[in-house]
């Protein structure tokens, strides 16, 4: 597995992109060499010069370190509320799928309720009647999400639950404790890192976009998404403060996308 | 058949009424409370007594069912309330603003019909083709572009640099273009992965085996059995999206300008204004459950054998 993912040109681009960017996002304080918020009014919109190596904002901060500190927002407010989602969906998921029962139809209908709502209206109305603040917005887009992620879970592990060598296992008497942990987790868990690792590229676009809206997001902290929002009014005097952190958004993304996406090609191929 | 859409529309009543709930739930676990929110809009000081009147006036006293199932009756009459921002009718507001973000959707409907059943059918027929790998890049890009950039490299591509389009522009079907582009092209792209996908592992299939010894050419082998075969996966995909497309448009109407539903929302959150909110929220959940219900009415039309 991993041999294959070393020979796959597409994994490998994925992921040293990421690894790039979790490199600005740990040791964002040492490679940035200017305060990302300290306002300097007399330099505003400073072409690129050794101080400031992409120049300058409306604002007179530099882009530079704004960026590289911005990979700290995007990662590290969606990481949390990855694993929040992969803790209630493995633990939810592989229950209801496992037993079945009145718990599986009580949650399937629990489902289809929070599935009415697109992720995005739930988050609008919940930071709508919360409030606004970063802790807020990954709250609610755990709220939003968890369904979806519980559903995917579910059929993976539904479909892994009748193979020959779960039923060999119950019939040699293995508990079904040690089931769920030794046979069907180990064997799903290929499936739930792709989905994983795509769903994760989705989560930092939902933030980004309402970082981008102004939600969430304190007013002048360095996200990508709110810097985009502060360089929407020199759209045409200065493109390049829209370009840089739309730039950063899309290879963070496509990083998570491309890995998962090769390791998705990698699975199918084992499995024939 | 009958039967079968009878129980749909069971199923989906009780849908619906946890929809309200939930929405109900949504609006009410506000730190805020509603009834002080109301009088500070029209008195700068409330004394404790304006507010209790309020209140009662409301109905906020009231238990929280009673409230549930005072708010759910003038939901079912269409009333939300007066907006507190523009003080019209919620709904009267909600209706006005519709047309505009159903006119960027429907455009983005036809953008995605257009170009995913060719594109996605050359690339399952060419697999592995110089064109496949180069469509495989661009839609892994177009799923990780942050709609609301692309919004900007558009406008920045064809309306500052090649002036053919106006920055500012709404009502003329010029106008739609980009915008509809902007939300489009992430469900292009996602979708057309998915039908080459679909199309590709039907190819492999027995029916398809047969066909081709009964002497069939591919053309109707494609034509009349494989994409017939490939479509229901991608038409609950499609009424999802379109769903996802009039929730998603918040962002891009953002960008444009563009006085639809989204913006609206955006704004009411902004201003706090929580009866315009639950109002739009729970639009926009029934549109898309009726999305749901018509994708499978579809996917029942031409593949009748899901419904057994």
């Amino acid at each position: 597995m991993f041999r294959d993912i070393i020979k796959n040109t597409q994994a490998m681009v994925g992921l040293t992109i990421l690894l790039i960017i979790f490199i600005f996002a740990l040791f964002a304080p040492y490679l940035a060499q200017n305060d990302p918020v300290d306002v300097n009014p007399v330099l505003k919109f400073k072409e690129p010069s050794s101080n400031y190596p992409l120049g300058t904002d409306n604002l007179g901060r530099c882009v530079y370190s704004r960026l590289i500190h911005g990979a700290r927002y995007s990662l590290f407010i969606a990481i949390p509320i990855l694993f929040s989602l992969a803790f209630i969906s493995i633990i939810l998921g592989t229950i209801t799928a496992y037993y079945g029962g009145l718990f599986d139809k009580i949650l399937n209908v629990i489902c289809n309720i929070f599935m009415a709502f697109p992720p995005l209206i739930i988050v609008l109305s919940l930071v709508g009647s919360l409030g606004q603040g970063m802790i807020n917005i990954a709250v609610s887009v755990v709220i939003s999400m968890w369904v979806w992620f519980v559903r995917v879970i579910r059929s993976y592990v539904l479909e892994e639950k009748n193979k020959q060598y779960v039923i060999s296992a119950r019939i040699s008497g293995c508990s079904d404790f040690r089931i769920i942990l030794k046979h069907i987790m180990p064997n799903t868990m290929p499936q739930i890192i792709v989905y994983f690792s795509t769903g994760i590229s989705g989560i930092i676009l939902m933030i980004s976009g309402f970082a981008f809206l102004g939600i969430g997001i304190e007013k002048g902290l360095p996200e990508w998404g709110a810097m985009l929002s502060d360089g929407k009014s020199n759209l045409y005097s200065n493109p390049q403060l829209l370009i840089y952190p739309g730039v950063c958004i899309l290879l963070t993304a496509a990083g998570f996308n491309l890995f998962g996406e090769a390791l998705r090609d990698i699975i199918s191929k084992e499995e024939g | 058949m009958i039967f079968y859409i009878g129980r749909r529309i069971l199923g989906l009543l009780i849908v619906l009424i946890g929809v309200t709930i939930l929405s109900f739930i949504f609006s009410s676990i506000s730190p805020v409370d509603p009834a002080q929110a109301y009088v500070m809009k029209n008195i700068p000081n409330p004394t404790q007594e304006q507010i209790e009147a309020v209140r009662e006036e409301l109905g906020l006293n009231l238990p929280i069912y009673e409230q549930y199932y005072n708010w759910l009756i003038n939901c079912l009459k269409g009333d939300f309330g007066k907006s507190l921002t523009t003080r019209n009718y919620v709904i009267e507001d909600i209706f006005k603003k519709l047309p505009a973000t159903l006119s960027i959707v429907g455009m983005a409907m036809l953008w995605i019909v257009l170009i995913t059943f060719p594109v996605a059918l050359i690339c399952a027929v060419k697999k592995d083709s110089a064109l496949d790998h180069a469509v495989r890049i661009v839609s892994i890009i177009g799923v990780s572009i942050p709609s609301f950039w692309l919004g900007f490299l558009l406008l920045l591509a064809f309306a500052v640099f090649i002036p053919i389009f106006v920055v500012v522009d709404f009502g003329s079907l010029r106008s739609l273009i980009l915008p509809s582009l902007t939300i489009a092209v992430p469900v292009i792209c996602s979708l057309t992965r998915m039908l080459r996908s679909t199309i590709l592992s039907n190819l492999n299939k027995d029916y398809v085996v047969y066909a081709k010894a009964r002497g069939l050419s591919n053309s109707t082998i494609m034509s009349k059995y494989v994409l017939r075969n490939s479509l229901p996966p991608v038409i609950t995909a499609l009424c999802q999206s379109f769903g996802y497309m009039i929730a998603g448009s918040a962002i891009v109407e953002n960008v444009f300008s563009w006085p639809g539903l989204g913006n609206h929302l955006i704004h009411a959150i902004f201003g706090r204004d929580l009866p315009t909110i639950n109002g739009a929220v729970l639009i926009l959940a029934v549109i898309f459950v009726i999305c749901n219900l018509l994708a499978d009415l579809v996917n029942n039309l031409i593949n009748p054998r899901i419904s057994i």
